[in-house]
């Protein structure tokens, strides 16, 4: 370790932090957690309708993208630990590659990965199934589904957002 | 319901005609559906696995890759003439003399300034508190640690000093380099000088506070700094009233041998609002009239720096340290300095030993002008030699003889200094040059041989100290450039 020079923070470097896993997710787990999500999400849905210029198909495409959207932001792109300071191999791992450290097909996995895809159902549904609602839906599902698979596990496009 | 919703709805739609829109959905959507509900079938019967345990060899890779596996070497390859290889061997200690290997010669190397160490007094005061507590507990002060030796030893340096509380630690790296991060922590600003010692870098490295520099002794360079705080603080009001702001420097600069300007950081500490940290480690003992040092050499009053830390391997002879401050702020670093918290107290025979030192001086009280005079002899002396520079104060004890002309290579100047300390040795003069981990130093000073002078010196033998580094550094010059 050395001091920098330059008039910014002196930075410790990995050392002093052992490499334990995070247990800055287990909150998933805990009562009324995925009830509240689901709620939340319905909130967000009926917000949405209370828009007076929105038809009720474009508020459904609206959901299922506006859903896509946070969560790939809050789960895929930001990194390290929200509450404290980050000093593990956290700093470089998204928060979805932290849950339940890192095991895959976890019950909060699966539910997470299965909301995107009933949203999709539902606004199919809703928008009658037409052709550029379907367009949308579909992006949005990606963007919510693909990242979460297990393939894609600390994977960095092009290394964007790697460190 | 259908009437509910065409109530609420934009348009007019109702249940019956999505139903009727799902019998007329295209192929391709039902198609991607089906693919959806068969995703979703797999997904909550899969089952869950680590990330970790996904790869699987069959028996030939891993074969193949024990074949493959070349070890590395458990030592890398080390220079045959590395300095760590090299090493000196000291097998005798006397007065102000040391054996170095095998070769008698008389000691300038070490910072014992007031030859406290061998003194038979200190030595008889940490013998006898052996025999009575033995080597220490091995605990924490907070923790089955602490004896009375050292409670008597923090009020003894209290009083001595006339400042509120004194706070004894167990190692002198550590007293620096733990009080500063008890203090300065993440998002606080500390104004460094650059030219501190490693000790106060690594308290400033685990401060992990904003560090600006200034230039060594600088104080000029100091106010500029605090100027351009005071304006960007303006701007950002809210942050500057969280943010603490500390500067830190040494009483006397021991990688440089020069004294701070105390009066003039006093005036900056109250104009600016800073806190102000001083490190007495090489000042404490040797500067100021009863050795009280740099606040009493400049004659300010003691209380108007925050803390002051020094460490008892210099002047004192023994081991450890203390920070000396209010009992406000002082009494702050008994549950967060580092050192002091995590680390097993200190000997008590080396804190009645460091007790004995401070009664010699309050008996002996010309032993400041002593080795103030001798500092001063040293500094004519050698001062002006052609070709080398002599950086320090002429009233510190410790010099730091540069060269001139820097050949840009910092291990080649170093390798030329060392010629002289290896000649010097044989002549009977035990020198050394001033060390360090050049690869972690944040400012590296330039190359030097380090004089430690100290108060035993007769003058016959600072006459001869003189003289041999004299005539060496001109010699070895003269060869440099008949070599060239």
């Amino acid at each position: 370790m050395k001091l920098e020079k330059s008039p910014s923070s002196a930075s410790l470097t990995n050392g002093d932090a052992a490499d334990k896993p995070s247990t800055y997710h287990s909150w998933l787990h805990s009562r009324g957690v995925w009830f509240s999500y689901i709620v939340g999400v319905y909130g967000m849905h009926l917000f949405l309708l209370s828009l007076p210029f929105f038809s009720v198909s474009t508020v459904w495409t609206l959901t299922t993208v506006v859903h896509s959207v946070v969560t790939y932001f809050f789960f895929h792109h930001v990194k390290g630990s929200i509450w404290a300071d980050s000093q593990g191999s956290e700093r470089y791992q998204t928060q979805w590659e932290q849950i339940d450290n890192g095991e895959q097909f976890t019950s909060t996995r699966k539910l997470l990965t299965l909301v995107p895809v009933l949203l999709f159902f539902l606004a199919s549904f809703y928008t009658k199934y037409g052709y550029y609602h379907f367009l949308i839906n579909c992006a949005a599902l990606l963007l919510g589904v693909v990242p979460k698979l297990p393939m894609f596990h600390g994977f960095r496009l092009f290394g964007i957002n790697k460190y | 319901m259908a009437d509910a919703i065409m109530k609420f709805g934009v348009e007019p739609w109702n249940f019956a005609e999505l139903v009727e829109a799902f019998k007329q959905a295209p192929l391709y959507h039902l198609a991607f559906e089906v693919i959806l509900v068969v995703f979703i079938i797999r997904l909550i019967f899969s089952k869950s696995y680590s990330i970790e345990s996904t790869v699987k060899l069959t028996e030939a890779e891993r074969e193949q890759l024990v074949q493959e596996w070349e070890p590395e070497p458990l030592v890398p390859p080390v220079d045959p003439n590395h300095p760590a290889l090299h090493y000196k061997v000291i097998t005798k200690q006397g007065n102000n003399k040391l054996v170095v290997d095998g070769k008698e010669g008389i000691n300038v190397g070490t910072f014992n300034f007031l030859g406290m160490l061998g003194r038979k007094e200190t030595e008889d005061a940490a013998i006898q508190t052996m025999r009575k507590y033995g080597v220490g507990t091995c605990g924490p002060r907070g923790f089955f640690g602490t004896m009375d030796v050292h409670l008597n030893f923090e009020e003894k340096m209290a009083k001595h000093m006339g400042v509120e509380e004194a706070i004894l630690y167990s190692y002198g790296f550590s007293t620096i380099a733990s009080a500063i991060p008890a203090y300065a922590k993440k998002g606080d600003l500390v104004f460094c000088d650059e030219g501190v010692s490693f000790a106060i870098q690594m308290g400033l490295l685990a401060s992990r506070s904003k560090l600006k520099f200034f230039k060594h002794n600088n104080m000029a360079d100091l106010e500029r700094l605090l100027q351009e705080q005071a304006v960007e603080d303006k701007k950002n009001p809210k942050k500057a009233k969280v943010m603490r702001k500390f500067i830190v420097v040494e009483g006397l600069y021991v990688n440089h041998g020069t004294i701070v300007d105390v009066e003039k950081l006093i005036e900056l500490k109250y104009k600016y609002k800073v806190r102000v940290f001083m490190d007495e480690s090489m000042s404490f003992f040797v500067l100021g009239k009863t050795g009280r040092g740099v606040t009493e050499h400049a004659g300010v009053d003691i209380t108007d720096i925050d803390l002051i830390s020094v460490s008892m391997e210099a002047a004192l002879g023994t081991m450890g340290g203390f920070c000396l401050g209010t009992r406000y702020v002082v009494d702050h670093q008994r549950l967060s300095g580092l050192g002091y918290c995590f680390s097993a107290s200190l000997p008590p025979m080396l804190a009645s030993a460091a007790s004995m030192a401070v009664d010699i001086t309050q008996k002996e009280t010309d032993i400041f002008q002593k080795l103030r005079s001798n500092n001063e002899f040293i500094h004519v002396q050698l001062s002006g030699l052609p070709g080398y520079r002599l950086d320090g104060d002429p009233i510190s004890p410790i010099k730091h003889l540069r060269l001139e002309e820097t050949s840009g290579d910092w291990q080649k100047d170093q390798a030329f200094l060392e010629k002289i300390v290896v000649r010097a040795l044989d002549e009977g003069v035990v020198l050394t040059v001033a060390r360090y981990l050049e690869e972690e130093e944040a400012f590296l000073p330039p190359p030097s041989i380090r004089i430690a002078v100290n108060v035993t010196l007769t003058e016959d033998q600072l006459t001869k100290i003189t003289s041999v580094i004299r005539i060496l550094a001109a010699a070895v010059l003269r060869e440099k450039s008949e070599g060239e």
